[in-house]
C-alpha cells in the first residue's frame, strides 16, 4: 500500500471517529436533548437534613450544665430501596435494632416516597456490627445525631427543661420547624430555643431512577448559641439539699407531733426554694422538690417511668407554678402599706390604740359583724404578748394587728381609695404572673370585691360548677365581699394565693426602694465566638412608691424577726453576722384535714439586701419550726458561714 | 543534475520560502480563546484566578509555536535517543513527589506543576518517527522491518509502563493508539498489526491475571454499560454531564447561563469536562463548531503529512493527527457517556498548563514540517 493510501485510510478512520462524537451529541442534544432538559427541569429537589447540636448551657461561673453529644443513629433512604427490597429490608431492621417491624413500617410509610426516616439511636457496638454489612442493607446509613446529656441531673431539672418533638401548635406557630427535630418543651431549654436550636445543615440533591444527577453543595449544621444562666450550681446543690432536709425535717416532726397525740394529716412531699437577686432579678437558685432527671427524656421516656413521675408530680415547677396562700411572710407587704399610707386601726374596737397604733395581741379580737353580731377570730399564739405597735406584731407575727389593720380598712373603705391594700400588693407583684423566662407559670390570686362579684355571677350562671363563694354570701346586700375578707388578706390568708416567686419578687421590692424586677435565669447568651449576643439588664416592671423611712422601719423589724421574734430558734447557729439577716416565717392554713404550708423568706444583708431567699414547704407545718431552718442554712451560705444543720426551728406562724 | 538543481533553487526563490500554515495555526488560536471563554464561564465564582492562569498558558503556548516552527524538525531525529532518555527520567521523577487525588503525575515547579507525561505524548510521536523512517536514500525497502517493529514496541511499553505506575489509563491509551497509527502508516503489513495488538493483548491478559488491572479502572469501563453499580461515585459525574450536555439541546442555554455546570454540579467542568460546559451553555450548534474546529486542524495535519519533505517528517504528523483525534474522541465521547472517564484533557480547551505547551510544541513541529516541505511537486521524498 503506498503512503498515500495509508494516510488517507486513516483519514478516513479519523473523520469516522469524529462522526461518531458528532451523532452522539445529535443524539444526546437534539433527539434526546427535550426529554433530557424537561428532566433537568421537572426533577424535584430532594433535600437531607442534619441536625444541628443544641447549644450548651453553663451556670453563671462557667460551669457547663447541659450539653450535646453526637451518637450513631441509623437513619434509611427509600430512595435507594426497591419495592422488592422493603418487606425484607424492614424484617432484618426490626431483628437488629429490637424495634417492633410494623413501627418501622409506618414510619417508611409517612416518610413518603424518595423520604429518609431516622429508625432510632443505636449502641456504638450496633453500629459497628451493622456497618460491616452495610451492603445488605439498601438504603441505609448510620448518620451522627446529636444527643442532649443533662450533666447535673435532677438538680437543675425544672430550670432547664426538656425536649421533645414539636407539638401541632408549635409548628403552626413556626412552620420552618422540622417535625422529627426535638426542640425545648420546658424551661430553659423552651424560652430559649430559638439560641438553642442551631441551624440545621441541607444537602439538596436530584434524583433520577436512584441515581443523585445534581445536587447543591452541602452546608454544614450550625450548633445552637450558649446559655449562660444566672443560677450558681454550688449553690443550687446546696439549697436543693437544705430543703430535701427540710422536707424530711417536716416530716420527723409530723412523727414526733403524730406520737403525741396531735392532729396530723398528711406527710410533707413537696417543695420550692429560690434565692432572688433583690437588686437585678436574676435567680440565684430555683429548687422544686420532687424533682426527675430530665437525661429519661433524652432516649424517650418509657410510659411507666412517665406515669410514676407525673402522679408524684415531679414535673411541677413548684417555685413558679406552686399556688400558696403566703400566709404570714404577706404581713410585711400589709405592714409597707399600712405604714405608706398610715392606713387607719379600728375606732371602736376592744384592745385597740388607733391613736398610738398599738392593739392588744391577747390572743383573741372580737368584732362586729354587718348584722350587728359579734365575732372571735383566735390567734396562732396562746397567751398574751401585750400591746404591741406594728414594728412588734411583725417581730411576733401578731395576727390581731394585722386583722386591725384589715378590719380599719374596712371600716374606712369608703373613703380610702380604691382597693388599698388590693392594688398595693397588686404593685408589688402579686396577681398576674411574674413573667419570669420560664415555662408555666401560674398567676395568683387576689380577692377583691370586683373579683368576689364576678365569681358570684359565674356561680349564679353555671349551678354545676363547684361554688367558689359559700352560697350563703350571694344574697349578701353589700356584696359577696366581706371585712372579713380583707381581715384575712392582711395576714395572706383567704382567697389570696401567690407562688413562691411571686413572694419573692415582692420582698426585693420592699427591700430594693419599690422596684418591681421581672425575675430572669438567664444572665446571657454567647455565640460561638464568645460574644454575647443577649445580655440579661434589669427589668423594672414598675416601681412602687414605699418611703425610705417605710424601708428603713421594715427592714429592722424582719431583722428582729430573726434577731429576737418568730425565727430566733431557727437561726440560732447562724453564726456571726445574724444582724444582719432578716426574715419572715408563715404558715399557711390550708383546707380543713389538711396540714399548714411551711414558709420562710430571708433577705440580707439588711444593710444592702442583695438576696431574697424564699422557702416553702408544701403541707410541712409551721414555717418557724421547719421552712425558717433551711433558709437559715441556705443564707449561712450566701453570707459566707459555715452552714449548720437543719434542725427544728420554733413553732411560729 | 546542475540543471536540475539550479531549477530547484529558481523554483524555491520564486516562492519566496514557504509560508506558515496560517489555517492551522488559526484554528489553535479560536480554539485557545475560545477554551479561555468557557474557563471564565466554569470557574467565574471563584473568581478570575484560573483564567488568568490559563492566558499566560496560552502566551507561552504561542511562543513555544512560533520558536518550534523555526526549528528544523530533522535536528530531532539525532537528539531523539538523549530526549528520551531525559523524558523517561522525568517521567520517573513524578514517584519522588506527594500523591494528589490518589495519583502520581507531576513535577512540582516554583511557578507551575510541570506533568512529564504530557510532553512524553509528543515525545513518543518523535521517538516511533526516528525509528520507522527510513535513514538513507538507500533504505527504500518498502514496508517495516520486523527490527523496527520490535524496537517500537520496546520505546512505547518503557513510558507505558512508567505511565501505568502513575497511574494514568488514558494516557497510555494515548501511547497505544498513537503507535498503531504510525506503525500503520509507516507500513506494518497486516501480519505485523496483528501481532503488535496481539502483544498488547497478552499483556492485558497478564495483568487480569495477576490482579494488577486497578478495580476502578474496570469500574470505570463498567459503569458505561451500567450505570446503576455506582450511582454516586463514577455515574455520577456521568449522568450528571449527560444531563448536563442534554439539557443543551439544540442552541444551548446561552453562555453563563448554564445551570448544571455554572453551579458546579458538574465536577472538572474547566479541565476534563469542560465540553460539558460548552455544549450546555451553546448547545449541538456550539458543540459542533468544536468538534469542526477539530476537523480542520487533524486535516491541515493529514494535508502536511502528504506534503511532507522527508517520510520522518510525514510520519510525525501522522502521529501528532492521531494524538489530537484520540483525546477529542475520548474526551467528548466521555462526557456524553459513551467513553470510560478517563483523565485525558480536550486539547488548547481543558485548563492546564503542561498539556496547552505540549500541544503548542506538537502544531510547532507539525508547522515546521509544513514549511520544510518539499519545493518542488513531486520531489518530496528526500531524506
Amino acid at each position: 500500500m503506498k503512503f498515500s493510501l495509508r494516510l488517507a485510510t486513516l483519514g478516513a478512520i479519523f473523520v469516522a471517529m469524529f462522526s461518531v462524537l458528532g451523532l452522539r451529541l445529535w443524539f444526546v442534544q437534539v433527539a434526546e436533548g427535550a426529554a433530557l432538559a424537561q428532566v433537568a427541569q421537572e426533577l424535584k429537589w430532594e433535600s437531607r437534613h442534619f441536625e444541628a447540636p443544641r447549644g450548651d448551657i453553663y451556670d453563671r461561673t462557667g460551669e457547663l450544665l447541659v450539653t450535646s453529644r453526637y451518637v450513631p443513629a441509623v437513619e434509611v433512604d427509600r430512595a435507594f430501596v426497591t419495592p422488592e427490597q422493603r418487606a425484607d429490608l424492614i424484617q432484618r431492621l426490626s431483628a437488629l435494632l429490637g424495634v417492633p417491624a410494623a413501627e418501622i413500617d409506618a414510619m417508611y410509610e409517612a416518610a413518603g416516597t424518595n423520604g429518609r426516616f431516622t429508625v432510632g439511636v443505636v449502641s456504638t457496638t450496633t453500629a459497628t456490627a451493622l456497618a460491616t454489612r452495610l451492603e445488605s442493607f439498601p438504603g441505609v446509613e448510620i448518620v451522627k445525631q446529636p444527643e442532649r446529656v443533662y450533666l447535673t441531673g435532677p438538680d437543675l431539672a425544672h430550670v432547664i427543661g426538656h425536649l421533645g418533638l414539636p407539638t401541632p401548635a408549635d409548628l403552626e406557630a413556626n412552620p420552618d420547624l422540622d417535625p422529627t427535630v426535638r426542640i425545648g418543651q420546658l424551661g430553659v431549654e423552651r424560652t430559649y430555643d430559638e439560641y438553642l436550636r442551631g441551624v440545621p445543615g441541607t444537602w439538596e440533591y436530584r434524583l433520577v431512577r436512584g441515581e443523585v444527577v445534581e445536587s447543591r453543595p452541602e452546608t454544614p449544621p450550625k450548633a445552637g448559641e450558649s446559655v449562660h444562666l444566672a443560677l450558681d450550681l454550688e449553690l443550687q446543690e446546696v439549697v436543693s439539699k437544705a430543703l430535701a432536709e427540710g422536707i424530711e425535717l417536716a416530716n420527723e416532726v409530723k412523727s414526733a407531733e403524730r406520737a403525741a397525740g396531735e392532729d396530723v394529716y398528711s406527710e410533707a412531699q413537696r417543695g420550692a426554694a429560690l434565692v432572688l437577686d433583690a437588686q437585678s432579678g436574676q435567680v440565684l437558685s430555683l429548687v422544686s422538690l420532687p424533682t426527675f432527671d430530665p437525661n429519661v427524656f433524652v432516649s424517650g421516656i418509657d410510659q411507666e417511668t412517665f406515669d410514676e413521675l407525673r402522679d408524684r408530680r415531679a414535673f411541677n415547677n413548684l417555685a413558679i407554678s406552686g399556688l400558696y396562700p403566703p400566709a404570714s411572710t404577706f404581713k410585711a407587704v400589709t405592714y409597707a402599706a399600712a405604714e405608706q399610707y398610715q392606713l387607719p386601726l379600728p375606732e371602736n374596737g376592744d384592745g385597740v390604740d388607733p391613736v398610738n397604733r398599738t392593739v392588744h395581741c391577747d390572743g383573741q379580737i372580737v368584732f362586729d359583724l354587718a348584722d350587728g353580731s359579734q365575732q372571735v377570730k383566735h390567734d396562732w399564739y396562746t397567751g398574751d404578748k401585750g400591746w404591741l405597735d406594728i414594728h412588734g406584731a411583725l417581730e411576733q407575727s401578731c395576727n390581731i394587728y394585722f386583722w386591725s389593720i384589715g378590719l380599719g380598712v374596712h371600716q374606712n373603705r369608703a373613703r380610702l381609695e380604691g382597693n388599698v391594700l388590693q392594688d398595693f400588693a397588686r404593685d408589688l407583684g402579686y396577681g398576674p404572673a411574674t413573667g419570669i423566662d420560664l415555662t408555666a407559670e401560674a398567676s395568683g390570686t387576689i380577692p377583691t370585691p370586683e373579683l368576689f362579684e364576678d365569681w358570684k355571677e359565674f356561680q349564679l350562671a353555671n349551678p354545676d360548677v363547684p361554688p367558689r363563694l359559700e352560697p350563703s354570701r350571694l344574697d349578701l346586700p353589700g356584696g359577696p365581699f366581706l371585712g372579713g375578707d380583707l381581715m384575712d388578706l392582711a395576714i395572706g390568708q383567704g382567697a389570696l394565693t401567690a407562688t413562691p416567686l411571686q413572694v419573692a419578687v415582692s420582698y426585693a421590692a420592699l427591700v430594693n426602694g419599690g422596684q418591681v424586677l421581672k425575675p430572669a435565669v438567664v444572665a446571657e447568651v454567647r455565640d460561638s465566638s464568645g460574644t454575647p449576643i443577649y445580655q440579661h439588664v434589669p427589668t423594672v416592671e414598675r416601681t412602687v412608691e414605699i418611703d425610705p423611712g417605710v424601708r428603713s422601719s421594715l427592714l429592722i423589724d424582719l431583722g428582729r424577726v430573726v434577731n429576737s421574734g418568730t425565727a430566733r430558734a431557727a437561726f440560732v447557729d447562724f453564726g456571726p453576722g445574724v444582724e444582719d439577716i432578716g426574715g419572715k416565717t408563715g404558715t399557711g392554713q390550708t383546707t380543713p384535714n389538711r396540714d399548714n404550708h411551711a414558709w420562710f423568706t430571708g433577705v440580707a444583708p439588711l444593710s444592702d439586701p442583695r438576696y431574697v431567699v424564699v422557702v416553702l414547704i408544701d403541707e410541712g407545718g409551721s414555717g418557724g419550726r421547719v421552712a425558717a431552718p433551711v433558709a437559715r442554712h441556705i443564707l449561712q451560705y450566701l453570707m459566707g458561714n459555715e452552714p449548720t444543720p437543719i434542725v427544728e426551728g420554733e413553732e411560729a406562724d | 543534475m546542475a540543471t536540475i538543481a539550479r531549477s530547484a533553487r529558481e523554483a524555491v526563490s520564486s516562492r519566496r520560502g514557504n509560508r506558515p500554515d496560517w489555517i492551522l495555526f488559526g484554528t489553535m488560536a479560536l480554539l485557545a480563546l475560545f477554551g479561555l471563554l468557557m474557563i471564565y464561564s466554569a470557574t467565574r465564582a471563584g473568581g478570575i484566578v484560573s483564567m488568568e492562569r490559563q492566558m499566560i498558558f496560552v502566551v507561552a503556548g504561542v511562543l513555544t509555536f512560533l520558536v518550534t516552527s523555526q526549528i528544523d524538525y530533522r535536528e530531532y531525529r539525532h537528539l531523539t535517543p538523549y530526549l528520551y532518555g531525559l523524558m523517561v527520567l522525568l517521567l520517573a521523577a513524578v514517584f519522588a513527589f506527594p500523591e494528589r487525588g490518589g495519583a502520581r503525575r507531576w513535577i512540582e515547579l516554583p511557578l507551575f506543576d510541570l506533568q512529564p507525561s504530557e510532553f512524553m505524548k509528543v515525545m513518543m510521536v518523535l521517538a516511533i518517527a526516528s525509528v520507522i523512517a527510513p535513514h538513507s536514500r538507500d533504505d527504500d525497502r518498502p514496508g517495516l522491518s520486523w527490527p523496527k517493529l520490535v524496537l517500537v514496541l520496546a520505546a512505547t511499553t518503557l513510558p507505558a509502563a512508567l505511565i501505568y505506575l502513575q497511574p494514568d489509563l488514558g494516557t497510555m491509551l494515548v501511547f497505544v493508539f498513537v503507535a498503531l497509527a504510525m506503525l500503520f502508516a509507516g507500513g506494518a503489513t497486516w501480519r505485523q498489526l496483528t501481532a503488535v495488538v496481539g502483544f498488547g493483548a497478552a499483556i492485558v491478559t497478564f495483568m487480569f491475571q495477576t490482579g494488577r488491572i486497578r478495580g476502578y479502572q474496570m469500574d470505570r469501563i463498567r459503569v458505561l454499560f451500567d450505570p446503576t453499580i455506582d450511582p454516586q461515585g463514577i455515574g455520577y459525574n456521568l449522568a450528571q454531564s449527560k444531563l448536563a450536555v442534554g439539557s443543551g439541546e439544540l442552541f444551548g442555554r446561552g453562555l453563563f447561563q448554564g445551570t448544571q455546570t455554572n453551579f458546579q454540579y458538574v465536577p472538572e467542568q474547566e479541565t476534563d469536562f469542560i465540553f460539558t460546559a460548552v455544549a450546555e451553555q451553546l448547545g449541538f450548534v456550539g458543540g459542533l463548531l468544536v468538534l469542526a474546529a477539530f476537523t480542520v486542524l487533524v486535516w491541515r495535519l493529514l494535508l502536511i503529512a502528504a506534503n511532507g519533505r522527508d517520510r520522518f517528517g510525514a510520519l510525525i504528523v501522522v502521529g501528532i493527527s492521531a494524538m489530537f483525534v484520540f483525546h477529542v474522541f475520548i474526551n467528548v465521547g466521555m462526557t456524553m457517556g459513551i467513553m470510560p472517564v478517563t483523565g485525558l484533557p480536550l486539547p488548547f480547551l481543558s485548563l492546564g498548563g503542561s498539556s496547552f505547551l505540549a500541544m503548542s510544541f506538537a502544531l510547532g513541529i507539525a508547522n515546521s514540517v509544513w514549511l520544510r516541505r518539499s519545493p518542488v511537486p513531486g520531489e518530496n521524498y528526500v531524506v
